[in-house]
């Protein structure tokens, strides 16, 4: 048709994010752009290029305040939704090469190894925290050591060609509590952190240690900016 | 608050999500509702199949937060874009066809006047925005906001316009390519 003469076939799979993010295509389209999406990282990376620039046009939209029972409703959803995570963007990237371990096990030998190398008392029962990604499957161990000012981090899976730094956070329990860096860790070997003295009566069972990954040297906001790979609480065991 | 708090703060309460935490979930519901459920119900134009949109736009947020990456997205315009795909793939499965307004009527209502704290983020990305939306052709500009707006098929907006189908396409098609020409400039 004349009307698209000026368009050539580069421009195809730029228009044709577009046309998604502004909404024009059809039931049938966005079902064939998302199934896309998955597979073909240019066209996600326009995708979201678009997301992110068309944005502010949702400015333009009276902000309008639900009614008093959404929230309750949307609760009350999570309750059935929270058990079933998808797997995340990061592992369907293949960013982690998982040793074949079971959590309990994995406790257990990082327990001994820890104990073995004299970091917590056998005698006492640490605090631990196993921190696992969105599919529950375990990345890192963590526990306090006996003086209670440390952290040791044991890795339990390995990050695969990823140049982003890996920082852990530690969340104290409550409403509205902002994540504290702990550090960076490594990626291939276990790892014992200092406490910075303020954060150390923080460190109690159910604060969340949480793993970013960040620019190189870490987060330069000293607040997470790049995404969770793992979480977990801590709890006595 | 600045821009920068208000997008870390949101930020880290996607962290605390992720980690399952419903308490920073409430905390992002109270900051962001009435933002996604004025978008939802813009393109719905229906208050109860808006209510069941935002709903389940807060449940993605949920079970989503831990691929929310804050090197390429802000939390808000994450969360715009889930709450404006919900409702987009609400109206596609809606036998309901809408009543239809002019452009140019619905481009008057949506005039941007300042409003609440949510405007401060990227600021300077927004202003660019504009500025190309302005090197446009006015009525492919006019095309382009009201698709997202309402988020009109192509169909629907060649109605409104009262132009031919291939018309419209091509408004939109040659505005977008111009406009990302300018964005990336």
């Amino acid at each position: 048709m004349s009307d698209e003469h000026s368009i050539g076939p580069a421009d195809s799979g730029r228009i044709l994010a577009a046309e998604y993010v502004l909404g024009v295509l059809d039931a049938a389209e966005r079902r064939e752009v998302e199934r896309r999406l998955a597979l073909e990282p240019a066209l996600a990376s326009e995708v979201a290029f678009w997301e992110e620039r068309l944005g502010g046009l949702a400015d333009a939209v009276a902000a309008v305040s639900p009614p008093a029972n959404a929230w309750p409703r949307i609760e009350a959803a999570l309750g059935t939704a929270g058990a079933a995570r998808p797997a995340s963007m990061w592992q369907s990237l293949a960013f982690w090469r998982g040793f074949a371990i079971g959590s309990a096990t994995l406790a257990a030998a990082s327990i001994a190894a820890l104990a073995y190398i004299g970091l917590v008392p056998a005698s006492r029962s640490p605090l631990m925290a196993t921190l696992t990604g969105s599919a529950g499957q375990p990345n890192f161990v963590a526990a306090v050591t006996a003086t209670g000012n440390g952290l040791v981090v044991v890795p339990a899976s390995l990050l695969t060609n990823d140049p982003r730094a890996i920082e852990l956070w530690l969340i104290p329990p409550g409403p509205a509590q902002r994540p504290h860096s702990l550090g960076l860790i490594q990626p291939g070997q276990p790892i014992r952190l200092t406490i910075p003295p303020d954060l150390v009566d923080r460190l109690t069972p159910d604060a969340t240690l949480a793993v970013s990954l960040e620019p190189p040297g870490g987060s330069p906001t000293g607040l997470p900016t790049g995404p969770v790979i793992a979480s977990g609480k801590l709890t006595g065991l | 608050m600045g821009a920068d708090a208000n997008r870390g703060q949101l930020a880290a309460a996607l962290v605390r999500v992720a980690a399952g935490d419903r308490n920073a979930l409430r905390i992002i519901y109270q900051d962001t509702s009435a933002k996604l459920f004025g978008i939802c119900l813009r393109i719905l134009r229906d208050r109860s199949q808006a209510e069941d949109v935002l709903q389940d736009v807060y449940v993605t947020v949920w079970r989503k937060a831990a691929t929310f990456d804050p090197e390429r997205a802000s939390p808000i315009t994450w969360m715009v874009a889930i709450a404006r795909n919900r409702a987009i793939d609400r109206l596609r499965s809606s036998a309901v066809s809408r009543r239809m307004e002019p452009i140019e009527a619905a481009d008057a209502v949506s005039d941007p006047g300042p409003t609440a704290v949510e405007r401060v983020e990227l600021a300077q990305q927004r202003q660019r925005l504009a500025e190309c939306l302005e090197e446009l052709e006015a009525r492919h500009a006019a095309a382009i906001r009201a698709a997202f707006l309402d988020g009109a098929t192509y169909e629907e907006l060649a109605t409104r316009a009262n132009v031919p189908l291939g018309t419209m396409k091509s408004w939109i098609r040659r505005g977008l390519l111009k406009l990302r020409a300018c964005l990336e400039a």
